[in-house]
């Protein structure tokens, strides 16, 4: 909040210029969309594993984090950011929003909110090199969401976590160190962490991983003998599955903590399968986790409105160059 | 608020929750660059359309029963995405332009967007704009800013008005507050009360008299209204003959020949007519259908042949003259050819008095008035009883039954609720306003609340709260479970 309120005590713009449909920008890069393409060098085989419900109840406790362009001002851009944790108990979900939080990001002012973040949320000293500008917003955004996916495994007891992407670390926000202890933390307080992964870049003999699935009788996962765990500084903490948890034509892909017993992972999935409510394959959990972080466009309208408001910005509409230049032919963002 | 769009006369201003503005109020489009000002009034408050929002709801639906939780919001961003959720467009219409104080109606004019400023203007200061001097003022009751709406008495002086509303909604309520105001101000006024509810206009809601108990003049057909053929003119009795009981021509002229021969021979009582039917060397079928008319004027009660008894309708009008009056013709209990008998003789004699300048001019009101005005009287009253001094103000809780030529004449109309599209519909036909404020505002008007529309109100339609009067209350339903739990 403070990082938040700091960066837009320096707007010394007079202007802000809304982003036009912020709600259609192409996704920069996030947590989900950071897993590199991992290419299966040696494919053996892919084993089904059908799956039973198992009645024993477990807490399910879901994180996910939204971040959101809002507009640009003379020196930099506008944007939010917003987290939600949604956790069932007993038939009822309940749902912590944290956020939204506005920062004004400048090409003066974006290493050290940056470092301040990172190092905040990291027990880690080295100097990061702050990304651009442009990506910067998906970066503070996977910082929110590695924080709090720490407090809930910090907090939850027995409970199955589940994270929104993939376990893949070795990446500028998500050091292999601190997203072991992550884990790490999780298993020591008996809770398992499985990770869904919405798109998934892999590949399995030219077909998209998640391909393999539309066939399998479900509940069930698939699972890829022989997976590469690590290329590069890249590295696989969990076991990639392929879930295909209930009919339908949605099929994921499924990371289980690689240091949970083989086991022990497959019947946290069973107990999801008892304990959570899953449409199209998905968890009711990380759903309600999406839907409360993401930005609506009314959202967007009424933070433009605050920091407007707060800080005295002027909103103006910039011409559309492309329009103006092209007329009716004038449409795509870029080419 | 900002202006948002304007297409014809029609303007949409962007407004936030907080501003206190609904349906019927107006407001001031003032752009001070050009010392211009646009009246507009609003007459529909919706919700802006703002992208998102139904995501933002169907999110906000799922946190009740099985979906709970919180919000850790420190820098208080939300009140202003509900702000945004919660934004208004205020559709209105335009009124007006004021140019260098001066009134103008003209909505070609287009304030800037960026720089007009909108606030609410109170409709007392709005009327002193446009009204000269404010005499004979007649009280109606209180507009929404609880400030008191006068009209005056010169808004229905000569002019053609229309009550109308649903039943139950405070018609005739307002009708006995315009009569009252006008004999307050020595006028004379008809008024042909169909349920006697208008009875009870010279007492007090506690039975005693009140001010008003002498001049207000309660006429019951066949009780203390009867008249006499004596004094009764040929016209005003085959007005009665052919309009109310459908006396065929050929009788009609036989008629003719027997009355005058009657008035040679000094003969005037219902007995010297009734005879001189009988003995008539006409037609047998001309003779029946006489007899038969003869009959229903001597069974209707209304004739009598005693003269000392019989209503004098000159010295009615002449007792008004001084200090005003009304008179109440109470048509309750009355059958239908009757009630038409006394409608025929009392518009007749009217017209008669007036068109001989022995009364100036009379305020008409009538309720219900398709019950018993036959449908050439409409236009009459209308165009021609117009210029020789009747005002006519029609009551009525069934719209479609006045012809939409009588609406595009109407001065002034008191709209009261109607939920009924169709009935808005044909008060809509008026001249004086746009369909669409009369569809948008009448349908949720609060009862003993209603529109004014036309000239009482220099054509800027305002709501007002029609104030209580100190009458007794006549013409209740009688009811069955009245008194049950005794």
């Amino acid at each position: 909040m403070e990082l938040s309120l700091s960066s837009l005590k320096n707007i010394e713009s007079n202007y802000l210029q809304p982003t036009k449909n912020p709600l259609n920008q192409p996704t920069t890069e996030h947590i989900e969309d950071a897993t590199p393409i991992l290419g299966i060098q040696h494919p053996s085989t892919i084993k089904t594993i059908p799956l039973e419900r198992t009645l024993d109840e477990r807490p399910v406790v879901a994180v996910d984090v939204s971040s959101i362009r809002i507009g640009e001002t003379e020196t930099g851009v506008l944007c939010a950011i917003r987290g939600a944790i949604v956790w069932k108990e007993k038939n009822r979900y309940r749902y912590q929003r944290i956020g939204p939080f506005p920062f004004h990001i400048t090409e003066q002012n974006k290493k050290e909110i940056y470092k301040l973040f990172r190092n905040h949320h990291f027990e880690i000293s080295e100097d990061p090199r702050a990304p651009s500008i442009t990506n910067i917003q998906a970066r503070i955004g996977n910082l929110l969401e590695r924080w709090l996916q720490l407090g809930i495994s910090c907090s939850a007891y027995g409970a199955i976590i589940l994270w929104d992407g993939s376990m893949t670390a070795g990446m500028v926000d998500s050091p292999v160190d601190e997203m072991s202890r992550l884990l790490e933390i999780a298993r020591n307080r008996l809770s398992i962490v499985l990770a869904f992964s919405k798109n998934t870049t892999l590949r399995f003999s030219g077909h998209k991983l998640t391909d393999y699935a539309e066939k399998a009788e479900p509940p069930c996962l698939l699972q890829i003998t022989d997976f590469p765990l690590s290329s590069g500084t890249i590295l696989l903490l969990g076991d990639v599955y392929v879930a295909k948890l209930t009919p339908g034509v949605c099929s994921f892909r499924l990371d289980i903590d690689r240091k949970v017993p083989r086991e022990r992972g497959i019947e946290a999935v069973q107990s999801l399968l008892g304990s959570d409510l899953l449409i199209q394959s998905y968890p009711e959990t990380l759903r309600l986790a999406h839907i409360f972080s993401t930005f609506t466009a009314t959202e967007v309208i009424g933070i433009q409105r605050f920091i407007a408001q707060q800080y005295g910005l002027k909103i103006v509409m910039r011409p559309n160059v492309r329009r103006l230049l092209f007329g009716p032919f004038g449409k795509g963002a870029k080419g | 608020m900002r202006l948002y769009k304007k297409e014809g006369n029609s303007i949409q201003i962007l407004s936030s929750p907080k501003d206190d503005v609904e349906k019927g109020d107006y407001l001031l489009v003032e752009d001070t660059n050009v010392n211009r000002k646009l009246i507009t009034q609003v007459i529909d408050v919706q919700f802006a359309s703002v992208p998102g929002l139904l995501e933002e709801l169907l999110r906000d639906s799922t946190t009740e029963e099985q979906i709970y939780g919180e919000n850790f919001d420190p820098l208080g961003v939300s009140s202003h995405i509900n702000y945004i959720q919660d934004a208004r467009m205020l559709l209105c219409k335009i009124r007006g332009t004021i140019l260098n104080d001066k009134l103008r109606v003209n909505s070609s004019w287009l304030p800037s967007r960026s720089k007009s400023g909108i606030t609410k203007i109170s409709i007392n200061s709005l009327l002193a704009h446009v009204r000269g001097k404010e005499d004979l003022p007649i009280n109606i009751g209180e507009t929404k800013d609880a400030s008191p709406l006068n009209i005056t008495a010169h808004d229905l002086d000569g002019r053609l008005n229309i009550i109308t509303g649903k039943k139950g909604t405070g018609k005739s309520h307002l009708s006995k507050l315009l009569v009252l105001g006008l004999v307050e101000y020595k006028a004379t006024v008809v008024v042909l009360d169909l349920n006697g509810e208008y009875t009870g206009l010279g007492f007090s809601a506690n039975g005693g008299g009140n001010e008003y108990s002498d001049r207000v003049h309660v006429l019951t057909p066949g009780a203390n209204f009867r008249v006499s053929l004596s004094k009764m003119d040929l016209s005003v009795i085959l007005k009665i003959l052919v309009h109310a009981l459908d006396l065929p021509g050929t009788s009609t002229r036989e008629f003719k020949r027997i009355w005058k021969s009657l008035r040679q021979q000094g003969k005037f009582t219902l007995q010297d007519l009734g005879e001189a039917i009988r003995k008539c060397s006409c037609n047998i079928h001309v003779r029946d259908a006489l007899f038969s008319r003869y009959y229903s004027l001597a069974n209707s009660g209304f004739f009598t042949d005693n003269d000392e008894v019989a209503t004098s309708f000159e010295k009615l009008f002449e007792e008004t003259k001084a200090d005003g009056g009304a008179l109440i013709i109470n048509l309750k209990d009355v059958s239908s050819i009757d009630r038409q008998i006394v409608l025929e003789y009392t518009l007749g004699n009217l017209v008669k008095l007036l068109n001989q300048w022995k009364i100036k001019s009379v305020f008409l009101f009538a309720e219900e008035a398709h019950l018993y005005l036959r449908e050439t009287y409409w236009e009459d009253i209308v165009t021609r009883m117009r210029h020789f001094g009747l005002f006519t103000n029609f009551v009525t809780n069934q719209p479609d039954t006045i012809k939409e030529n009588i609406y595009r004449q109407a001065d002034s109309i008191f709209l009261f609720n109607f939920t009924n599209e169709r009935d808005l519909e044909t008060v809509s036909k008026a001249a004086r306003v746009d369909s669409e404020t009369v569809k948008s505002i009448a349908q949720e008007l609060p009862p003993h609340h209603c529109l004014l529309i036309g000239r009482a109100v220099k054509d800027f339609p305002v709501m007002v709260k029609v104030r209580a009067l100190d009458i007794k209350t006549m013409g209740q339903t009688r009811l069955f479970f009245t008194n049950t739990d005794s």
